[in-house]
């Protein structure tokens, strides 16, 4: 294996979070519009911003490709570790490449919010709600690549692990942060609102932090894997 | 088996501060002052979790930095907790 | 049994389990200990409703259910120490009982949820109930994950090995399995005792 190739899918995930989360900042969504915002309210957002939002999402969108170049990266590591492209390795790219799809409707349903200002406000809200929708309630793709990836760290059996065992459990942890995140479909106020601290802020934070942890972690591995093993 | 018989003590004092926090929800030692039955209530959680972390998970007998990493937790949870309480109180 | 030099208690300082499970362990603590604050500094804010909200909760299945895990604790602490004795037997029995106690406590949670959401609660009743069902059902899904891992930790210990890497994975589902039984026991002040 080519670790050049390696390296270049692994960069990917620092992509991502660079890329994203400039899109994030440039849409005003840190922190998010409350969902308990009238229509006209929303409409206002978008109206106001039309041009600024329209080069969010774009960033959001590009950022998505990013996340399939880190699903590689990381697969090329899970590989070593499984001696060839086995269960928990197909298992992390298609619950990877689930994940990048989120990024890429999500960014498809606010680009409508802020494709014609001139649209009555509440179809200006209803894709509103369809991008936070996408972003936030989908949980379950990351968290079974987050399964994945622990079950496959966790059952290393090589001489050397690829990855350390902590890694495997951190990435449970990541799962269970991530699992009230489902809960925005009850709320539109309060902590489990899309805007509230256990749908968004702690995500947020555990998923970008992901993103920059799993970057140094898989890029050592594989600066410490021999080249050309699998 | 001292170790086990510890074990069993330690889980008898559990189910008995069970049952003396559930009382103090019910009035029993505090009457009508049923902020200091709170008060109480929440000490009692946290000196019931103190032991499971101690005695089950072994903490007595780990690294000294984990064992006061989990004692911190618990004092400054409780803390955090009973004030939080007694603003709304 | 006497102690024998097997028991690392009053010699160096021992980890139960592996580093990584506390990891995890300290991570969710973190997770929870948010939500204890969060659902107590609203309570603060609007107390009449939150204490009229738990007078409708059944103290004694919530009690019951507490028992219930410190008793299910209470048996995998003496599994961990029967494997360390080499007494796998024991401690697979022990694990069932340990086990036993768990499934008994998601169905006391089955009935109990079924009698408030016939009575018509639901978690967008109000906002005590969003928390009584958000926060005991995460707390289930872990009592279902952890009578996963007890199931496990009893096939590996029903075959008799009580090496040192057995207990090890002993050791770190045990510690799992307390923290579950220590997340209880804050949820049960929390949302059905204090006032």
């Amino acid at each position: 294996m080519n670790s050049k190739s390696q390296m270049v899918c692994i960069w990917g995930g620092f992509g991502f979070a660079a890329v994203c989360l400039m899109g994030f900042i440039l849409a005003g969504f840190i922190p998010p519009m409350s969902p308990s915002l009238s229509a006209r309210e929303i409409a206002a957002i978008y109206s106001e911003n039309t041009l600024s939002m329209r080069f969010a999402v774009l960033l959001i969108m590009t950022s998505a490709g990013f996340i399939c170049f880190f699903v590689a990266g990381i697969a090329s590591q899970l590989q070593r570790i499984e001696g060839g492209t086995g269960p928990y390795t197909m298992a992390q790219i298609s619950a990877g490449s689930l994940t990048a799809l989120i990024f890429v409707f999500a960014a498809v349903f606010y680009t409508q919010a802020a494709f014609r200002p001139d649209r009555a406000p509440e179809f200006i809200r209803i894709m509103n709600d369809l991008g936070w929708t996408t972003m936030l309630m989908t949980f379950a793709p990351f968290i079974f690549q987050n399964f994945a990836i622990a079950l496959c760290i966790l059952s290393d059996q090589n001489e050397t692990p690829i990855f350390p065992r902590w890694v495997g459990y951190y990435n449970f942890w990541v799962a269970v942060s991530f699992i009230p995140g489902g809960m925005l479909t009850f709320f539109k106020t309060g902590p489990f609102a899309w805007d509230g601290l256990f749908v968004w802020w702690v995500p947020f934070t555990m998923f970008f932090g992901w993103y920059v942890l799993m970057f140094f972690i898989v890029r050592k591995a594989a600066l410490t894997g021999v080249p050309g093993t699998t | 088996m001292t170790l086990n018989s510890r074990i069993t003590y330690i889980w008898i004092v559990l189910i008995l501060a069970t049952f003396l926090s559930w009382q103090f929800g019910h009035g029993f030692g505090f009457g009508e002052d049923y902020r200091s039955a709170t008060t109480a209530i929440l000490v009692i959680t946290f000196i019931k979790i103190r032991f499971v972390f101690l005695d089950f998970m072994e903490l007595r007998a780990a690294p000294l930095p984990l064992r006061l990493a989990f004692e911190t937790w618990g004092i400054g949870m409780c803390a955090i907790l009973v004030g939080l309480y007694w603003t709304g109180a | 049994m006497r102690e024998s030099t097997l028991k690392p208690q009053a010699a160096e300082p021992h980890l139960p389990g592996e580093t990584g499970v506390w990891m995890f362990i300290i991570g969710d603590v973190v997770i929870f200990s948010l939500f204890f604050g969060v659902f107590i500094y609203y309570r603060a804010a609007d107390v009449a409703l939150y204490a009229a909200s738990q007078l409708t909760l059944n103290q004694v299945l919530g009690a019951f259910n507490t028992v219930l895990l410190l008793s299910s604790s209470w048996f995998v602490a003496l599994a961990v120490h029967a494997a360390r004795h080499a007494r796998a037997r024991l401690s697979a029995r022990l694990l069932v009982a340990a086990a036993g106690c768990g499934i008994g406590f998601v169905i006391v949670k089955y009935f109990e949820w079924s009698e408030k959401i016939g009575a018509g609660y639901t978690l967008v009743t109000n906002d005590f109930f969003m928390y009584y069902f958000l926060l005991t059902g995460i707390h289930l899904l872990h009592v279902l994950i952890g009578i996963g891992v007890l199931s496990f930790l009893w096939s590996v210990i029903v075959k008799g090995d009580t090496s040192e890497n057995t207990i090890v994975v002993l050791e770190s589902g045990a510690s799992f399995w307390h923290l579950v039984d220590i997340l209880w026991i804050a949820l049960f002040a929390l949302l059905y005792l204090m006032r």
